[in-house]
């Protein structure tokens, strides 16, 4: 029996048992869990396969829920038309800051850093239109249709089944001609150039295909959260992003949660009794560069490598 | 169309005052094998990486089939039927062989862009790269990653991939250089195998390799073009054993 098909329906199960067996409380932190994991996805769509180390992630997620708040409680857009403008908002944005990809190393950090304030400076300051600090308040339960999803196990169940076309699609992606290019470029540049690519262009849509995503997590946490101020564009959501990638395991599909379930769990748990909740997650983030730096998931291949002996 | 594959028209390449190409004018005919000679420092990668794009020239003109190509990117070149090797092993190492020789296919194809589809469903691109491995002797190997290749191993792999996207025109910078006598003659084999339609321009130190497998050669010295004629010519040139051996 294939290991890989008797684990995603073990998962499945798992998670859609979630609701029945789960306090309202791990519910809502599970549902939170899942819309985080997408955005540490999106960013290690460019990290763990193109090599890219993006810092403004939380930008294209913002610029999706807010696009997504001012149209339902400003001019009562429906969710459906509402959802897809946010889409189409942190897409576009995300467009624009792919130009960032004509850099790379430490200045590609810096400028999509730079990118990522600008966007969060305009949410905290052009407060006649964003609500500034207070952000945009009373956003409604989404409704598709004539169903509403109100209740928080009904809306995990949303979550639920969005992330599963989501990863459906980023397993194609990344295992197409297209992702193999951009696990070659990470590995070559100079090689892939004289091999015929067009790095640079390869980087681009990556990168636009990365803020999809992430923007995507956006309209899911606007919906999640029913409100949104400048937080969701902040530097701290971006690197939180890189840090569950990292801490999970990059390059894969399942440590992205994996990291992000590590640091929202401690982040409720420990911040209930130990107020410098962030110290703790940098010991966590030192540990892991120094004994897993390929995260979670490696650690679980080498163990299972380990496990079936130095063959090979 | 022209009956040369590569005109270099008086290509030179200056780094910070440095001429390490100095107004080098050559040109190969297409199916000839061409060998570049010249001690260390002499210009032959800077006029490959010149060639192939990787360098932008100073002044000159790069030439292929008849059209220049002197602005056309690397990649370009590459769908324009250019296939090159590095003189330091290029592949990518956190690759297993079969993915490396799969991107070598695609490159210089639209298919490169297609998100729609696993790449290894494609059985008939990987049948391909599996008969491409076996040319270059790499069979059995496909799913090895790179890095746990022998720096031998990753020559022949560099081959394949330079292969991959069918070129007309084919630039082997040291091929032979760091593999052992059995592993160079190996190599030599492989290449001295490839089909004459191929246009070779090689860099290569030994003697032995290069003049067994050039039609014709040129020697650069210190940027500037010494020599251009037949093999059997050059070792008894009196300036081109100037630069070697000192003046006797």
């Amino acid at each position: 029996m294939n290991y890989r098909v008797v684990g995603i329906v073990v998962l499945a199960a798992l998670l859609a048992a979630v609701p029945s067996v789960a306090s309202e409380y791990w519910l809502v932190l599970f549902t939170q869990i899942l819309i985080f994991g997408l955005l540490a996805l999106s960013a290690d769509l460019l990290l763990g396969h193109a090599g890219l180390f993006s810092l403004c992630h939380a930008a294209f997620f913002a610029v999706s829920a807010y696009t997504v708040a001012i149209l339902q409680t400003r001019y009562g857009v429906s969710t459906i038309p509402a959802s897809l403008a946010g889409l189409c908002m942190g897409t576009l944005l995300a467009a624009v800051f792919a130009s960032a990809v004509r850099t790379r190393g430490v200045y590609f950090i810096l400028i999509t850093l730079a990118f990522g304030y600008i966007v969060w400076g305009v949410a905290y300051r052009w407060a006649s239109f964003t609500g500034g600090d207070n952000g945009v308040t009373n956003v409604p339960a989404p409704a598709l249709g004539g169903l509403q999803v109100v209740s928080k196990a009904h809306y995990y169940y949303f979550v639920l089944a969005v992330l599963a076309i989501c990863l459906a699609s980023y397993r194609i992606l990344t295992t197409s001609p297209f992702g193999l290019a951009l696990r070659g470029i990470k590995s070559s540049e100079s090689r892939m150039r004289s091999l015929g690519y067009r790095v640079g262009a390869h980087l681009y849509v990556a990168f636009v295909i990365s803020g999809f995503y992430a923007s995507l997590a956006g309209v899911l946490y606007i919906y999640y959260n029913r409100f949104v101020n400048p937080v969701a564009a902040s530097f701290p959501i971006s690197v939180e992003a890189i840090l569950m990638a990292i801490i999970g395991g990059t390059g894969t599909m399942l440590g992205p949660f994996i990291g992000s379930g590590i640091i929202l769990i401690l982040r409720n748990w420990v911040s209930g009794f130990f107020h410098y909740y962030t110290a703790v997650l940098g010991l966590i983030f030192i540990a892991t560069v120094l004994w897993a730096p390929n995260g979670v998931m490696g650690l679980i291949r080498s163990w299972r490598s380990g496990n079936r002996g130095e063959g090979a | 169309m022209s009956n040369f594959a590569i005109e270099v028209d008086n290509v030179s390449k200056t780094f910070a005052g440095l001429r390490a190409v100095d107004s080098v004018s050559l040109s190969i005919p297409r199916g000839e094998r061409r060998v570049l000679l010249g001690p260390n420092g002499a210009g032959k990668t800077t006029l490959f990486h010149c060639i192939s794009g990787t360098h932008q020239p100073t002044a000159g003109r790069i030439v292929m089939f008849g059209r220049d190509i002197s602005r056309v990117s690397e990649n370009g070149r590459t769908t324009l039927g250019m296939g090159r090797t590095f003189q330091i092993s290029n592949v990518c190492t956190d690759l297993t062989v079969m993915e490396n020789l799969l991107l070598g296919m695609l490159g210089t194809k639209s298919q490169k862009w297609s998100m729609f589809r696993p790449v290894a469903s494609d059985s008939q691109l990987v049948g391909k790269a599996v008969a491409s491995l076996k040319e270059v002797g790499l069979q059995g190997r496909e799913n090895e990653e790179v890095k746990y290749l022998s720096y031998g191993e990753r020559r022949q792999l560099e081959l394949a991939l330079a292969l991959s996207s069918n070129p007309r025109v084919l630039l082997l910078d040291e091929p032979c250089a760091g593999l052992s006598p059995s592993e160079r003659q190996h190599f030599s084999k492989l290449v001295s195998g490839l089909s004459r339609e191929i246009t070779l321009l090689m860099i290569e130190h030994d003697i032995d390799v290069a003049l067994a497998l050039a039609d014709k050669v040129t020697v650069l010295h210190r940027g500037k073009m010494i020599f251009d004629g037949p093999p059997e010519e050059v070792q008894k040139n009196t300036d081109v054993k100037e630069v070697y051996f000192g003046r006797l």
